[in-house]
C-alpha cells in the first residue's frame, strides 16, 4: 500500500485524544456516599458485562476516528489489489506517427528530443501506471491506420521497445479512419475496463475541420460502445513554429531521351510566422550539387522555383532539390527519378485512318507524342511512333513495341488480340481509344469478357451532351494517379476547357480498375486495370477531335505524354512515392529465384527475395521509412534501379490546433484531456477510484461517527 | 430539653397553625372530634332506622315509630371520636444522604414529622412516634397532652440515623404493639424490599389501622445528575461500593427508578394507603398542603 499524502498520516496521533480523555475522566473520580444503592444494583446488574464492553467499544471507535481520517486524508493506493489484477484495463492508444511528430519536442518536456520520442516515454509511464493484468494495444494512426501489434498484450514493456521501431514517417491522420480501427481493437480488448487513448500533435492540417464542427461518426461509434471506453485526447506538442518545406515538385517528364532537357518545378513553402531572406535551394542529380538557387520567403508565403537538367546517359537517374536553413530538417527535400531511354516505341492502331489531315483517329495523337518530328525541330523525340490500320495489323508489327494505343477500333482479330494480351501481361502499356467504329458487342463481350479480358470496363452505350445542353467537361480534383498529378497545378494546363459531346458510358468497375479522370456527369472519362505486369487504360472519348475538343487543348501534348511513358515504364519504378509505403515491382517470371539488395540513403542494406503472388512474381520491400533515394541491384547484376522517397507535403505545416479547440472536440464526444503528463495521471489517478482507499476509508469514518452516536445513545439509555 | 424551636422554624410553625388535617376514614375513638366512626352508638348525629333483629339492644328502639306503626325500627347514629395517630420516623443509613443542594434526608424527614405531630396535637388529637433503622429505636405512646409533643420532639433530636433500613419486619411488630385502630404516618424512603414492605403493610390494614405513606427522594436520586466518573459508596453499608460513569447509566437509573416508585405506588393504592412522594427540595408546609388536599377530596 502507498499513500498519495503520507504526511497526513501524521493525523492518525490524534488517536491519542480520546484515549487520554478517557484517562483523565476514569483518573478524575469523585466519592459519593449514596443511599439508593439498590437502584443502581439493579442497573448495574444486569448491565454490567455489556456496560464493559460497550465503554470498551466506544473508546475503540473514538479512537479509531482520528485514524481513519487521517488515512482518508493520505489517499491510499491498495497496490496488492492491483497486484491480483483487479481494477485491471485495456487500453487502446492512438498514436500519430504523421511525419509532423518528428517536430523537435519541446524544450520544457523533451529537450533534444522528438514529439514522437516525447509520445514513447510519457507512453511508456502511462504503461507502467497502468494496474497488472491490464492489455495495451497500439494503433498507428498515421497515413493508413494499421495495428502495432497483431493482438493486444498484457506484456506492457513490449509495447515501448516496439515503438522503438516506428519512424514517425507516415502520412496526414486520418481522424475518422483511425479511430475505426481503434474500434474494432476495441473489441478484442480483454477486460471490460477499456480506455481510448489518442496521442498526437493536433496538427492543424489533420483536426481543424474536426474542431469546426466536422462530423467524427468513428468516434460517435466508439462512444457508443459497451461497456463504454474512457476516451483522452493526449497532447504532445513541439515549440518549433518555424518551418521552410518544399510543398511539391512536378516534373516535366518521368521518362526523357538522352539531353532531352526534364523540367523541375518546386514550390517552397513558410509555415512561420517570420520572413526568410535567401534561402539556398540545390539542385543535385545522381547525388552529385550542380547548382543553387536562391529564394527569400515571406511569412506564411510560398516561392516557386524552376530548374532543368539533361542527362547524357540511357538509363535510371535520381533528381533532388534541397533547402537549406531550417530547423526541422527532413521535409526539406525533394527526390524523383528520371529514366532515361534512347526511344520509346508506340504503335498507334487506328480502325478509321482519315483521307484528310487530322481526321484520322490517331493523326491528334500522333502529332502530340513526337512534336519535334512532326514540327522538323532539332530536338529529340524519345516517343517513336507508327501507325498502322487495324485490319492490316501483322504479328511483326508489334514487335519491340512498348506502349500499343488503339483508337476507334471497330474490333480485333482474334491472333492480334491474343498477341496483345501477352505483350501487355508482360509489361507493355496498352491504351483505348474510343470511336463511332467500335463494335460495343464485341468490347463487352470479347474485350471486356467480365473483367477477364483486357479492356477495363464493360460499356453499357453511348452516351451524348445534346446540342442544346451543356458539354460535359473535366471534373475537377485533386487528382491523384501518377500520370496526372501534374495536372494538379494549374501551370500544367486548364483540363476543364476540354468539352465532350459524345463519351462511351462505363458501367462496371471492380476493385482493380482505377479512376483516372471523371467527367462531370459522375462517369468516368479514363480507367485503368493492371493487367498481368502491365496496365491498360481505356478513354471514353476519341483521340481525334470527333467526340469532343481534347485533342484541340494545350495540355493534350503533355497529358499523353504522361500518359504513355506512365504506360511504358509500369515495370519500372514510379518516380517517387510517399515515406511509408513500399516498393512494389512486378518482375519477370524467371527472376523468381534472384536476391536483391536494397540500400538506403545512408548506406544500410537489406536483401530482399521475389515471392509469387498469382500469376505474377512480385518483389516487396517493407514499408520505406525515411525519404531519400534507395538503390535495389539484383545479385549478379551491375544495373540497379533507382526508387525515390518522399514525406507527404501536408505534414510540414506544423501549427496545432490551439488547447481550447482540443477541448471543444474532447467535451463534444464526451471525452478528457490532458495537456501534459502530469495531467493524465491525474486524471487517471480520479478515474481509477476503484485502486484508492479514500472512498471506502471514508464510507467507514462515516459508519464509525454514526456508531460513535448509536453507541453514546444506547450506553446513555442504559 | 428538646423544643419545637429546635426543629421547627418559626415561619414553620406559623404557617402549620392554620392547617387543618382531618382524616379521611373513619377511626375508631371516643373523644369528640372531627374525625368519623363507622361505629354506631348514642350519638347526636342521626344516620338511619332499620327493621329490628334478634339481638338488637332493645334501648336503641325508637319507641316513636313503634307507637305510630306497631314495628320495632332501631335508630343509628354517627360517632364523632379521637384520632390516634402514630408517626412511623425512618432512622436508617440511606435517610443520611445530603444532596448536592445541601439538605440531609433525615432533617427534611425529622421535620416534616415535627410538623406533624403539632398539627394533630394542635387538633387536640392523640399522637405518638416510632423511629427504627433495622429494627424499632424508640417507641412514643399516643397521648394529647401538648406536653407530650416535647417528648416526642427530644425523641427525634436523639434519633440518628446510621443503619441499615429493614422497614417490613418493623411495620409487622409495630402492628402487634398498636392496639388500638388509628392512622399510621410511615415517613421514609422505602429503600427496601417493595413485596415484604406491601405484605407488612397489608397486616398493618388488616388491623383497622390507616396508614399515610410519605417517600421522601432527595431530588439528586431522582434526577442522577452526575457526570464524572464516581464512586458511589453505599450509607449502609461501607463494603459495598461502585465505580462507574453515571453519565453512561443514566437514562437506564431513571427507569429502574421510576419503576421502583411506581411499584411502591401502585402496591400503597392496593392496599388504601395514601401515598405521596416528597422531593426534599419542596417546603415542608407545600408537601403537607398538597397531602392534605388530596386527603379532603
Amino acid at each position: 500500500m502507498t499513500f498519495l499524502n503520507a504526511i497526513l498520516l501524521a493525523g492518525a496521533a490524534a488517536f491519542l485524544i480520546p484515549l487520554i480523555i478517557h484517562l483523565l475522566n476514569k483518573r478524575k473520580v469523585i466519592t459519593m456516599r449514596w443511599g439508593a444503592m439498590h437502584l443502581l444494583h439493579e442497573v448495574i446488574r444486569q448491565r454490567k458485562r455489556k456496560m464493559k464492553i460497550e465503554q470498551l467499544l466506544l473508546l475503540i471507535t473514538r479512537i479509531a476516528i482520528p485514524i481513519v481520517l487521517a488515512l482518508c486524508l493520505a489517499r491510499p493506493v491498495l497496490t496488492a489489489l492491483q497486484s491480483l489484477g483487479l481494477g485491471s484495463s485495456s487500453l487502446i492508444v492512438m498514436l500519430d506517427d504523421s511525419f509532423s511528430m518528428r517536430a523537435p519536442a519541446a524544450q520544457t518536456t523533451l529537450p533534444g528530443g522528438t514529439v514522437m520520442e516525447q509520445a514513447r516515454q510519457d507512453m511508456q509511464t502511462m504503461l507502467t501506471d497502468l494496474p497488472k493484468g491490464s492489455s495495451a494495444q497500439v494503433i498507428l494512426s498515421g497515413g493508413s491506420p494499421r495495428k502495432l501489434l497483431d493482438q493486444a498484450t498484457t506484456a506492457l514493456d513490449l509495447v515501448p521497445k516496439k515503438l522503438s521501431d516506428v519512424p514517425s514517417m507516415s502520412g496526414p491522420l486520418s481522424a475518422n479512419d483511425a479511430f475505426q480501427s481503434a474500434t474494432s481493437a476495441l473489441k478484442d480488448a480483454p477486460n471490460a475496463a477499456r480506455e481510448v487513448l489518442i496521442v498526437s500533435d493536433f496538427q492543424e492540417a489533420d483536426w481543424k475541420a474536426i474542431a469546426d464542427g466536422a462530423a467524427l461518426p468513428a468516434l460517435e461509434n466508439l462512444a457508443k460502445q459497451e461497456p463504454k471506453p474512457q476516451i483522452t485526447f493526449y497532447r504532445v506538442g513541439s515549440d518549433l513554429a518555424e518551418n521552410l518545406s518544399i510543398a511539391s515538385a512536378d516534373i516535366s517528364a518521368l521518362v526523357a531521351t538522352e539531353s532531352q532537357p526534364v523540367g523541375l518545378r518546386v514550390r517552397i513553402k513558410n509555415h512561420g510566422k517570420r520572413p526568410w531572406q535567401d534561402v539556398a535551394v540545390h539542385l543535385e542529380a545522381d547525388g552529385a550539387r550542380l547548382r543553387t538557387a536562391r529564394v527569400s520567403l515571406a511569412p506564411e508565403g510560398e516561392a516557386v522555383l524552376s530548374f532543368t537538367h539533361a542527362f547524357d546517359k540511357v538509363g535510371d537517374h535520381s533528381i533532388s532539390v534541397r533547402l537549406e536553413g531550417d530547423s526541422f530538417a527532413d521535409d526539406n527535400a525533394f527526390h524523383s527519378i528520371v529514366q532515361v531511354r534512347n526511344q520509346l516505341n508506340v504503335l498507334l492502331i487506328e480502325g478509321n485512318p482519315g483521307k484528310d489531315p487530322l481526321s484520322g483517329a490517331t493523326d491528334f495523337l500522333d502529332i502530340a507524342l513526337t512534336p519535334h518530328t512532326t514540327a522538323a525541330a532539332t530536338l529529340k523525340d524519345l516517343i517513336r511512333t507508327k501507325k498502322i490500320d487495324a485490319r492490316k495489323l501483322r504479328e511483326e508489327d508489334l514487335r519491340q513495341q512498348e506502349v500499343i494505343i488503339l483508337a476507334d477500333v471497330q474490333r480485333l482479330q482474334d491472333r492480334a488480340m491474343k498477341d496483345i494480351d501477352k505483350m501487355v501481361k508482360d509489361g507493355v502499356g496498352l491504351l483505348i481509344f474510343a470511336g463511332p467504329e467500335c463494335d460495343l458487342d464485341w468490347y463487352n463481350r470479347e474485350f471486356y469478357r467480365k473483367g477477364e479480358g483486357l479492356y477495363p470496363s464493360a460499356i453499357k452505350g453511348y452516351a451524348r451532351a445534346d446540342s442544346d445542353a451543356t458539354p460535359a467537361r473535366i471534373l475537377m480534383q485533386r487528382f491523384t494517379h501518377p500520370a496526372a498529378l501534374y495536372f494538379n497545378d494549374a501551370r500544367g494546363g486548364r483540363l476543364q476547357d476540354a468539352e465532350f459531346r459524345h463519351w462511351f458510358e462505363f458501367t462496371t468497375q471492380g476493385d482493380k480498375v482505377q479512376r483516372i479522370f471523371n467527367l462531370d456527369r459522375n462517369v468516368p472519362l479514363m480507367v485503368e486495370k493492371k493487367h498481368g505486369r502491365g496496365r491498360v487504360i481505356a478513354a471514353a472519348t476519341t483521340a481525334n477531335a470527333e467526340w469532343s475538343n481534347l485533342p484541340l487543348q494545350p495540355f493534350f501534348v503533355p497529358l499523353m505524354q504522361r500518359l504513355t511513358t506512365y504506360l511504358a515504364t509500369e515495370g519500372s519504378a514510379p518516380a517517387w512515392q510517399l515515406v511509408g509505403t513500399p516498393i512494389r515491382l512486378n518482375i519477370a517470371k524467371d527472376l523468381l529465384n534472384a536476391e536483391y539488395t536494397l540500400r538506403d540513403p545512408t548506406g544500410q542494406t537489406q536483401k530482399l527475395t521475389p515471392r509469387k503472388e498469382g500469376e505474377n512474381i512480385l518483389l516487396e520491400s517493407p514499408p520505406i521509412a525515411q525519404p531519400g533515394i534507395f538503390q535495389l541491384t539484383r545479385t549478379g547484376s551491375d544495373k540497379p534501379t533507382f526508387h525515390a522517397f518522399n514525406v507527404d507535403g501536408t505534414e510540414s505545416n506544423l501549427k496545432a490546433l490551439s488547447t481550447a479547440d482540443i477541448q471543444k472536440i474532447a467535451t463534444r464526444h464526451e471525452a478528457s484531456f490532458a495537456n501534459n503528463l502530469q495531467s493524465y495521471q491525474k486524471l487517471d489517478r480520479t478515474r481509477r477510484h476503484g485502486s484508492e482507499l479514500w472512498q471506502p476509508l471514508l464510507i467507514a469514518l462515516l459508519a464509525l461517527l454514526f456508531f460513535e452516536v448509536l453507541l453514546q445513545q444506547r450506553i446513555a439509555k442504559g | 430539653m428538646a423544643t419545637l424551636s429546635d426543629i421547627l422554624q418559626a415561619e414553620d410553625i406559623t404557617s402549620l397553625q392554620h392547617l387543618q388535617l382531618f382524616a379521611r376514614t373513619v377511626v375508631e375513638g371516643f373523644t369528640t372530634g372531627h374525625h368519623a366512626s363507622p361505629h354506631k352508638g348514642f350519638s347526636v348525629e342521626f344516620r338511619q332506622h332499620r327493621p329490628y333483629v334478634q339481638g338488637d339492644e332493645i334501648r336503641r328502639l325508637d319507641w316513636k315509630i313503634f307507637g305510630r306503626t306497631d314495628r320495632f325500627y332501631i335508630r343509628e347514629f354517627d360517632e364523632e371520636t379521637n384520632l390516634r395517630a402514630t408517626i412511623v420516623l425512618d432512622a436508617s443509613g440511606s435517610m443520611n444522604y445530603r444532596g448536592q443542594k445541601g439538605v440531609l434526608k433525615f432533617d427534611y424527614a425529622r421535620k416534616l414529622a415535627a410538623s406533624l405531630a403539632y398539627l394533630l396535637m394542635s387538633q387536640q388529637d392523640a399522637v405518638g412516634l416510632v423511629t427504627f433503622d433495622s429494627k424499632v429505636r424508640d417507641i412514643i405512646p399516643c397521648r394529647t397532652k401538648i406536653s407530650h409533643l416535647h417528648l416526642m420532639l427530644e425523641a427525634m433530636v436523639r434519633a440518628t440515623p446510621g443503619k441499615d433500613t429493614s422497614l417490613a419486619p418493623v411495620i409487622e411488630s409495630l402492628a402487634q404493639r398498636l392496639k388500638r385502630r388509628g392512622l399510621v404516618i410511615l415517613i421514609s424512603d422505602f429503600f427496601d424490599d417493595p413485596a415484604a414492605l406491601l405484605q407488612s403493610i397489608g397486616v398493618l390494614r388488616k388491623k383497622g389501622h390507616e396508614v399515610i405513606a410519605l417517600q421522601l427522594w432527595d431530588r439528586d436520586e431522582i434526577d442522577f445528575p452526575f457526570g464524572n466518573w464516581a464512586r458511589f459508596e453505599n450509607l449502609e453499608n461501607d463494603d459495598d461500593f461502585l465505580l462507574l460513569d453515571p453519565a453512561t447509566i443514566r437514562q437506564r437509573y431513571l427507569e429502574v427508578q421510576k419503576k421502583f416508585a411506581e411499584q411502591l405506588k401502585d402496591g400503597f393504592r392496593k392496599h388504601q394507603v395514601d401515598y405521596l412522594s416528597l422531593p426534599t427540595d419542596e417546603s415542608h408546609s407545600a408537601a403537607l398542603r398538597s397531602y392534605l388536599a388530596l386527603r379532603m377530596r
